[in-house]
Order: structure tokens, then C-alpha cells, then sequence
């Protein structure tokens, strides 16, 4: 499963950068994320409860951020498992100074298994795509002051 | 849905019942809610158990957690494979082929998992909710493993290995040859190729499976209530597993709602349920939900074949050589190898051919085992041999028709022996054949078929003539005997039970069986009630799969009938003080030869039998008698299909416009229930021919795994049916009758197949791989321009 996103923000891509690998902005704006833990340079475990597909469950995961160029790349991989079964993904992010602002591309690439698969593998695309969205669009809404322009 | 069917034939007046389409005497308590199954079998004090499963195709085990589950108030206790699978036995496979590696299949996974939904762990609890909260509580830690999916790459150098300790994915190979293939091969104007697959499907039974067992610790031993086809068989392989005497356990099957061959198997459930009963000194219930039906339950299917086929410029089909793959999971389930054989047993189907050589391979992947499922190899053979049939007048220019009668033994001929070696009984394939044309109204069908096409639309008109092997089978073929056991007893007030060890489940015995005793008695069917699926009742059996309960287990009632009649002579001849050998039996009545108007019904006979008092010399009390049936050989069904489609261009939909089936099944003892199997049949075979595909994806992730995904035929999917029959004893049993279960998954798969190419022809389409969803046919269309 293949998701790509494309998110244009006014803040500029060092600002962008800082809040997509700050690990509180992260917990805040990853959709029931309910807890991300430090456990060494980059890794976090993290708790999250979501429901794709009227699959909801538990997850407890393990997200490390590498290969880091800041302003302009880095690297998020995150595995999850659950009662519902299990989900892992790479996203490799680039931001690039557009404007004022930026724009940042997000390629990930994700597999899940068990439950979630066996029953809801025709909306999980679907499910992360909205939720990549959701992310993006959070981050700019909570964290890169909305209307920038001000 | 509408059908039309023939008139029950003329019965004459001494039998009253065999050939009437009778009611099902089951159904009243089935339609009123009122009948058992194993989630009603109520047990003081169950508890629940519930499994954890791998939701990784392939994967080692490197921890299990179960602290956590254990704590959730009212969990009873949580075990893994290492605290169960030393006390439970192993999975066993009774149809092993010679050469064939197979893993250890534990009832729980050991040290690694090998499919998605692979028991791990089990969790009982005082309730199947606390037990389902408790699974996410358990915590595994695996190691994923890239799993082995495709099964021509998993037998390919250096492929990874389903089971590494087998050093190979190859399960099993078997091989098949008769006739002199290479010799065919050269005599032919023409070969050519065809490759065909089968998809995987999913039996998807209404009731999904479910078992409880109860531990009587007074005596020692064990009732298992179980939705099975084989009680009978898991008497007598559990108890090994499980470490109790076969005389301590009863099997006992009430209601099942479906088992289509998803049911012909001892699961891991069954031994770890029965297991943990002994254990805890508790009763234990599993139910299987939906999605764990979908996953751990047998799939059916799956063969991959390459066959080439040499004809000559008339028509004549002389000789076929297949290679086939079978991708039959991880496991080998109890018939998983013999699945495969019957395809290539059955690949001449009722056809004359000179030589075939049929080669199997069975593969070993990170699925579940695939098993028998409704035609269980019968349906593969079919469709090849079907096909091959059109393509054959394709590619002559010739009716397919014309071909089939070209190459069909005629009915003077029989018993047919085939190129296999196996011997048809008996069979008239024209006149099924000319029934069915007219039935279709096939000169219409084909005035409509020229207008259509005249007209751009895609129509169609596909049929099969099939032949299938039913009745199975003689104790010489079968792994742990092919007989079938029957009892009958008059009782003291003359009313009469009838006990069969056929264990039938759905397929209306409980009324066929008593149509055929009530006939060979001379008594009233009312006086009758046929018991089933007890082991404690009936004592032996062999259980009801390959279409085999009528004709076994219906014979062995007959067989006893006809003993208690000879025996019930020799009282009748005391009581009317003449000669046993003067004694004749007719319509319930035993009479001196030649004075019918005294005589002695079973009534009278029975109350004497009992009560004792007036028994001649020798004449042992009461009136009962079992039989063992032992079969000289199968039954060969069989039965000609037509159907007409037509094919949404812009779509690809399919819809089948009418369907004629004229089936064969010898001897017919009620045409109802007959109407009713070949119909389920027909539908079954419409789903795997248009919608139904299991799943899985390249990490072995299984992606059918409920109906939202899975698509199974609903009533608006069942087209109007015309349906028939011939009647074509067999000569193998006394009561002549064939078997009838499967027949509707053979038969219409290929006659759909066939409609469907022959709709998409005039395109220039020759051949589309099952099933003919909506996207694939749309495909093929697209690929050939989409125009006429």
C-alpha cells in the first residue's frame, strides 16, 4: 500500500521541520495517539487507539525518525500491533521552500496484517490517506499558526 | 428465482414412498427455531474458550506474555503450544500419499507461525466476552518471516520454504498414466494448450464450526458435541490424541448448518476444546466466529494446470497430458492429498479418450490448508475436460455438441472402463444430453443467441456434460474403511427407529432414509424416526462426504430390513403354524403362499417378539439387525448442463438468463430433496464460476476475510432454473441410487464457463480465468478493443 501526500504550509520548511520531528507535536497531531515515549535518539514508543474499517483496537508501536537533512528530508518508519492485527510503515518526507512558505511530499509505504487486513484492506488506503491528511493539515492548524500571513 | 420441474415419476402401488417428493420431516424444527446446535447445547458450568491467532503469515514465535490475561478477572487460565501440545496430539492427515513430506501439525503453533490465524495461545474464561477481552491482553512477540505465496515461485531453486525442516515446499507429488501417451500424442492432427486455474474459494457455511465438551470425571470420559460431518471418524482419531480409550468418548453432532466439506476434518479446536475439558474438569465451548471461519477453516481448490491435449480434425479427443499444482497451505488436513487425485482421476471425464497422463504437485504455502470443499477435485476435472470440449470446437469449427456425442461411450457400453482405470457402473450420456436441449429449448437458444449477436449484444451459451464419482467408497480406496453402518429396529409397539452411522447434516435423511424403510417394511413413514450423529447411538460409521450417505448408508438400512424379515419369518410361520420356507412378505404383511387373506403384521409380530412367551425353538427375542455395507465399487453420476448469458459490454457483468440442469443420480428416493442439492449445487458453482476468490496478498495477509470482502451468491444472483433428470440405476447397491450432493458444483461451473467465453467469442476472447467477476471480464473485453 502505497499513500503520497502533498501539503503546502506558510511557514518556512526549518519551522515545518522542527514540528514534524518534535515528538510532542507529534503525540498531539498523530490521530489517537495517546502517549510517545523517548526511548533513545530518534525512537519512540508510542500508544495508540484507532479504528479503521470499524476495526478498533489498541496499538502499541515503536516510530524512529533517521536519516535526518534538516530543513529539507527525513525519514519516519513506525510499527504497530494490536488485537487487530499489525501495521508498519516507512514515509520518507521531503520539504521544499515554496514561496514564503513550504511544501512538503510525504511517500510512504505501509503493509498491515491480521484482522485489519482480512477485513479491511478495502479502506485501509483509503483510511491513510485520510489520516496522512489529517496529520499534515494538524500540524499546520495546531502548531504552524494558521494563517501565517498574519 | 423460479423453477420448473418435472413430475415426480409414477410410483407404483408397493412403493409408496421411494420417488414421492416428500417434505423434509427436519424442517418444521429447523424453521421454527427449535433445533440444536452446538452454541444451544446448554452445559452447567461452561466455560468459554477463545484462541489467539497470528496475524502473520510466517513468522517465529520469540515470546507469549500471558500474565496480563491472566489477570483479567474471571480468565480461568490461558495455555500456549507449550503447555498443551504434548497432551494433545497432532493433527492428523489420513490420506498421506506415498513419498509425501508433511509437517508436525500441532494443535497449537510451537516455536513458529505458518499462516495467518495459526492458533497461538488459548484463553478460557467464565464468559466468551471476558475471553475475546482477554485475547488482547495476551502478548506475542514474532519475528516476521517472508512468506512463501505463490506456489510455481515457491517451487522454484533456492524459493524460500514453508516448512525449512522439510527442505523442500513440495508436499506431495502423485502421478497418473493410462493409454499410450506419446502414441496418442503422434496419431494427432492437432494439439494444443490450455491453462487453467482454479481459484482458492471459501466454504463459508452459514453456522461457522463450534464444539463444547463435557468431562465426567465418575466414569472417566468424554462427550464431545461438535458441527462436524464426521463424528464417527473423530471417535476414532481423538482419543489417541487426547489420551482416552475410543469407549471413553461420545461424539455427538446435533444440527449443522452447513458443512459442504469444510466439516470433513478434525481441527485443532476440537482437540484443544476436548483437551481442556479434562484439564479444567470443566465443560468448554468454542464457537468460531465468521472471520475466524474465513481464516482457519479449510479453503477449497486451488490448482494451477498446464494440459495439452491431442485431437484429431473430427473431433476425436485422444489424449490429454496435465501438469497440475495444487497450493495446498501450510497443512496437511485430514484428505488435503487426496483432493488433487480425484482431478486427475476424473480429467477424462465421460469422454473415450485414448491416454492421459495426469502429474500433481502439491505445494506447501503460508495459507490455510485447502481440503475437500462441495466436488472436492471433482469440479477441477470437470472443468478442464469441459473446456477442453469447447475449445476443441473452436478450434475445428465444429457444435460442441457434436464433439461431446463423438467422443461419449454409448449406454451399451457399460460398465464403462476408463483410461484411469476406474469403472463407470452405468450411464446413458445422450439421453441426459437430448433431455436437457429439450428442457433448454435449445433451437430457441440458439435463434436467441444469432438475434442477439445480430443485434452487437454479447450472448451466450455454454453446457457441460459431466461425469462425477459419488458413493465413496470401496473400503479398498479409503483410508480407514469406506462401509457404511445401518440399524434398524422394530420396536415392542411396532413402531420402527432407524439408526444410520452416514451422519447426515443437512442433506434430509432423516426423511429419504425412512421413505426407504417405510417402502421395504410396508408401514406408514409416520411410524418411523431415523436417528443420527450420536456415536453412543449409532455405533459405527463412516459419515456422510463425497455424496456417499444415500447410497452406503440408505443400503445398510435396506440390508437390515431384509434381515429382520427373514428372521421375522420363522415367528410369522409359528404363528400360523406352517413351513418358514411357505412364508412370503409383501406391504407389511407376512402370509402363508397362496392365502394372503391371513396374515401377520409387524404389530402383532413385534409385541410377540419381545414378550417372549410363544417363540419358536431357536428364535433369539426381539427384532433388530445392523448392517455393514461394503460397496463393490463407486457410483458415477452424471448429468448434462446448459446455460445462457449475457455479458455487459460496457460492464463486464455476467447474467445467466436461464439454467437447465438434467441430472442422473440413479435411482431417485425423493426428487425433492434431489431438486434441492442440485439447486445449492447450482448456486455454490455459480459463485465460484462469477464472484467467489480467496485472497491472500504477497505477505500472505488474508484479504477475504468476511462477506463485506468475500462475495458469495445471494437469491437476486440465483437465475430461473429448469431442471430435470434421467434415471440410470447403479448396479453397486441394492437401492440403485448414485449420490446427487455434489453434482450441482460440478456440473455448472464449467457449463458457466462455457456460456461465458462462448458470449465473449465473437470478440476474439478464447479463454478468461475464474472467476468471470465483473472487472476481469471487462478486461478481456478492453484488451480486445472493446468492439465487435
Amino acid at each position: 500500500m502505497k499513500i503520497q501526500g502533498i501539503h503546502e504550509y506558510k511557514a518556512p520548511p526549518e519551522k515545518v521541520f522542527a514540528a514534524l520531528t518534535d515528538p510532542v507535536v507529534l503525540q498531539k497531531c498523530i490521530e489517537g495517539c495517546e502517549t510517545m515515549e523517548k526511548t533513545g535518539e530518534d525512537s519512540y514508543d508510542a500508544k495508540l487507539r484507532i479504528g479503521v474499517a470499524g476495526i478498533k483496537g489498541n496499538y502499541t508501536g515503536k516510530v524512529r525518525i533517521s536519516e535526518k537533512k534538516p530543513p529539507e528530508s527525513f525519514t519516519l518508519q513506525a510499527e504497530g500491533k494490536g488485537a487487530p492485527g499489525w501495521v508498519k510503515g516507512t514515509a520518507k518526507i521531503q520539504i521544499t521552500p515554496k514561496g514564503e512558505g513550504s511544501e512538503l511530499q510525504c511517500e510512504a509505504d505501509g503493509q498491515a496484517g491480521g484482522l485489519i487486513a482480512a477485513v479491511g484492506s478495502r479502506l485501509i488506503e483509503a483510511a491513510g490517506k485520510k489520516m496522512l491528511q489529517d496529520f499534515l493539515r494538524k500540524i499546520e492548524e495546531q502548531h504552524l499558526e494558521v494563517g501565517g500571513e498574519k | 428465482m423460479s423453477t420448473t420441474t418435472e413430475k415426480p415419476p409414477v410410483t407404483k402401488s408397493t412403493q409408496k414412498y421411494i420417488g414421492r417428493a416428500m417434505k423434509r420431516v427436519e424442517d418444521p424444527r429447523l424453521l421454527k427455531g427449535v433445533g440444536t446446535y452446538v452454541d444451544d447445547v446448554q452445559l452447567a458450568g461452561v466455560v468459554h474458550a477463545e484462541f489467539v491467532r497470528s496475524p502473520h503469515a510466517n513468522a517465529s514465535i520469540k515470546s507469549i506474555n500471558t500474565d496480563a490475561a491472566k489477570k483479567l478477572p474471571g480468565v480461568i487460565g490461558v495455555f500456549t503450544g507449550a503447555d498443551i501440545n504434548e497432551k494433545a496430539g497432532t493433527i492428523p492427515c489420513a490420506s498421506p500419499l506415498p513419498g509425501g513430506k508433511s509437517p508436525v501439525h500441532t494443535v497449537l503453533a510451537g516455536s513458529r507461525v505458518y499462516f495467518v490465524g495459526h492458533p497461538v495461545a488459548v484463553v478460557v474464561a467464565k464468559t466468551r466476552a471476558i475471553a475475546r477481552d482477554a485475547l488482547e491482553l495476551v502478548e506475542v512477540d514474532y519475528e516476521p518471516i517472508p512468506a512463501v505465496i505463490d506456489p510455481e515461485k515457491a517451487l522454484e531453486k533456492g524459493s524460500a520454504l514453508t516448512h525449512p525442516e522439510l527442505g523442500t515446499n513440495v508436499a506431495f507429488t502423485w502421478g497418473l498414466a493410462g493409454g499410450d501417451v506419446d502414441a496418442a500424442f503422434k496419431e494427432a492432427d492437432r494439439v494444443f494448450k490450455l491453462r487453467i486455474l482454479h481459484q482458492r474459494v471459501t466454504p463459508m457455511a452459514i453456522e461457522p464450526r463450534g464444539c463444547a465438551a463435557s468431562w465426567h470425571s465418575g466414569e472417566s470420559s468424554l462427550t464431545l458435541w461438535t458441527s462436524t460431518q464426521i463424528p464417527h471418524l473423530i471417535r476414532t482419531l481423538l482419543p489417541g490424541m487426547i489420551g482416552i480409550p475410543e469407549n471413553k468418548l461420545r461424539v455427538v453432532t446435533p444440527e449443522v448448518g452447513g458443512g459442504f466439506g469444510s466439516k470433513l476434518n478434525l481441527y485443532s479446536e476440537e482437540a484443544v476444546v476436548s483437551h481442556l475439558a479434562m484439564r479444567l474438569n470443566r465443560p468448554t465451548k468454542w464457537i468460531e466466529g465468521r472471520r475466524e471461519n474465513a481464516a482457519v477453516t479449510i479453503h477449497g481448490r486451488d490448482q494451477i494446470g498446464d494440459h495439452e491435449v491431442a485431437i484429431k480434425n473430427d473431433g476425436t479427443v485422444l489424449a490429454i497430458r496435465s501438469n497440475i499444482i495444487a497450493d495446498i497451505g501450510s497443512y496437511l488436513q485430514l484428505l488435503t492429498p487426496a483432493i488433487p487425485t480425484l482431478t486427475g482421476l476424473m480429467i477424462g471425464g465421460c469422454y473415450k479418450l485414448k491416454a492421459v497422463k495426469v502429474d500433481i504437485t502439491g505445494v506447501h504455502t503460508n495459507k490455510m490448508s485447502a481440503d475437500a470443499y462441495r466436488g472436492a477435485g471433482r469440479p477441477e476435472a470437470t472443468y478442464i475436460i469441459e473446456r477442453v470440449m469447447d475449445y476443441v470446437a473452436d478450434e475445428l469449427g465444429l457444435d460442441p455438441i457434436e464433439v461431446r456425442l463423438k467422443n461419449m461411450p454409448q449406454s451399451g457400453e457399460f460398465p464403462f472402463t476408463t483410461i484411469t482405470g476406474l469403472q463407470y457402473d452405468s450411464g446413458n450420456y445422450q439421453a441426459a444430453l437430448e433431455k436437457a436441449k429439450e428442457l433448454a429449448q435449445w433451437p430457441r437458444l440458439l435463434k436467441e443467441r444469432e438475434n442477439a449477436r445480430a443485434e452487437g449484444r454479447l450472448f451466450g451459451i455454454g453446457l457441460s456434460t459431466y461425469v462425477e464419482i459419488c458413493a465413496l467408497g470401496p473400503s479398498k480406496i479409503m483410508a480407514a474403511g469406506g462401509w457404511e453402518w445401518g440399524c434398524v429396529r422394530i420396536e415392542i409397539s411396532g413402531k420402527v427407529t432407524v439408526i444410520t452411522g452416514a451422519t447426515p447434516h443437512g442433506q434430509g435423511q432423516e426423511t429419504s432414509f425412512a421413505q426407504i424403510a417405510a417402502d421395504r417394511l410396508g408401514i406408514p413413514i409416520e411410524d418411523i424416526v431415523v436417528l443420527r450423529g450420536d456415536t453412543a447411538t449409532a455405533h459405527f460409521g463412516r459419515d456422510t462426504y463425497g455424496s456417499r450417505a444415500t447410497a452406503l448408508g440408505g443400503t445398510a438400512i435396506a440390508m437390515s430390513i431384509d434381515k429382520i424379515i427373514e428372521k421375522t419369518k420363522t415367528l410369522a410361520a409359528a404363528l400360523l403354524e406352517a413351513a418358514p420356507a411357505d412364508i412370503e412378505f409383501a406391504e407389511g404383511k407376512f402370509f402363508v403362499r397362496g392365502s394372503e387373506a391371513k396374515s401377520i403384521g409387524w404389530g402383532q409380530l413385534a409385541s410377540e417378539a419381545y414378550v417372549a412367551k410363544n417363540l419358536p425353538p431357536g428364535f433369539e427375542p426381539g427384532l433388530e439387525a445392523s448392517s455393514f455395507f461394503e460397496p463393490p465399487n463407486c457410483t458415477f453420476p452424471f448429468g448434462t448442463h446448459i446455460c445462457a448469458v449475457e455479458v455487459d459490454r460496457d460492464t463486464g457483468q455476467v447474467k445467466i438468463l436461464k439454467y437447465t440442469a438434467v441430472d442422473d443420480c440413479g435411482k431417485q428416493v425423493n426428487p425433492l430433496l434431489i431438486e434441492g442439492q442440485v439447486q445449492g449445487g447450482i448456486a455454490q458453482s455459480l459463485g465460484a464460476a462469477l464472484m467467489e476468490r480467496t485472497v491472500y496478498d504477497e505477505n500472505g495477509q488474508l484479504l477475504t476475510g468476511e462477506f463485506m470482502d468475500y462475495a458469495i451468491p445471494r437469491a437476486l444472483d440465483i437465475p430461473e432454473y429448469a431442471l430435470g433428470s434421467t434415471e440410470t440405476p447403479s448396479p453397486s447397491n441394492l437401492l440403485g441410487v448414485k449420490g446427487v450432493g455434489e453434482a450441482g458444483t460440478i456440473g455448472a461451473t464449467p457449463c458457466i464457463g462455457n456460456a461465458v467465453i462462448d458470449a465473449l467469442s465473437p470478440l476474439g476472447i478464447r479463454h478468461v480465468d475464474l472467476p468471470f467477476t465483473p472487472e476481469r471480464v471487462w478486461r478481456a473485453i478492453q484488451e480486445k478493443g472493446g468492439t465487435l
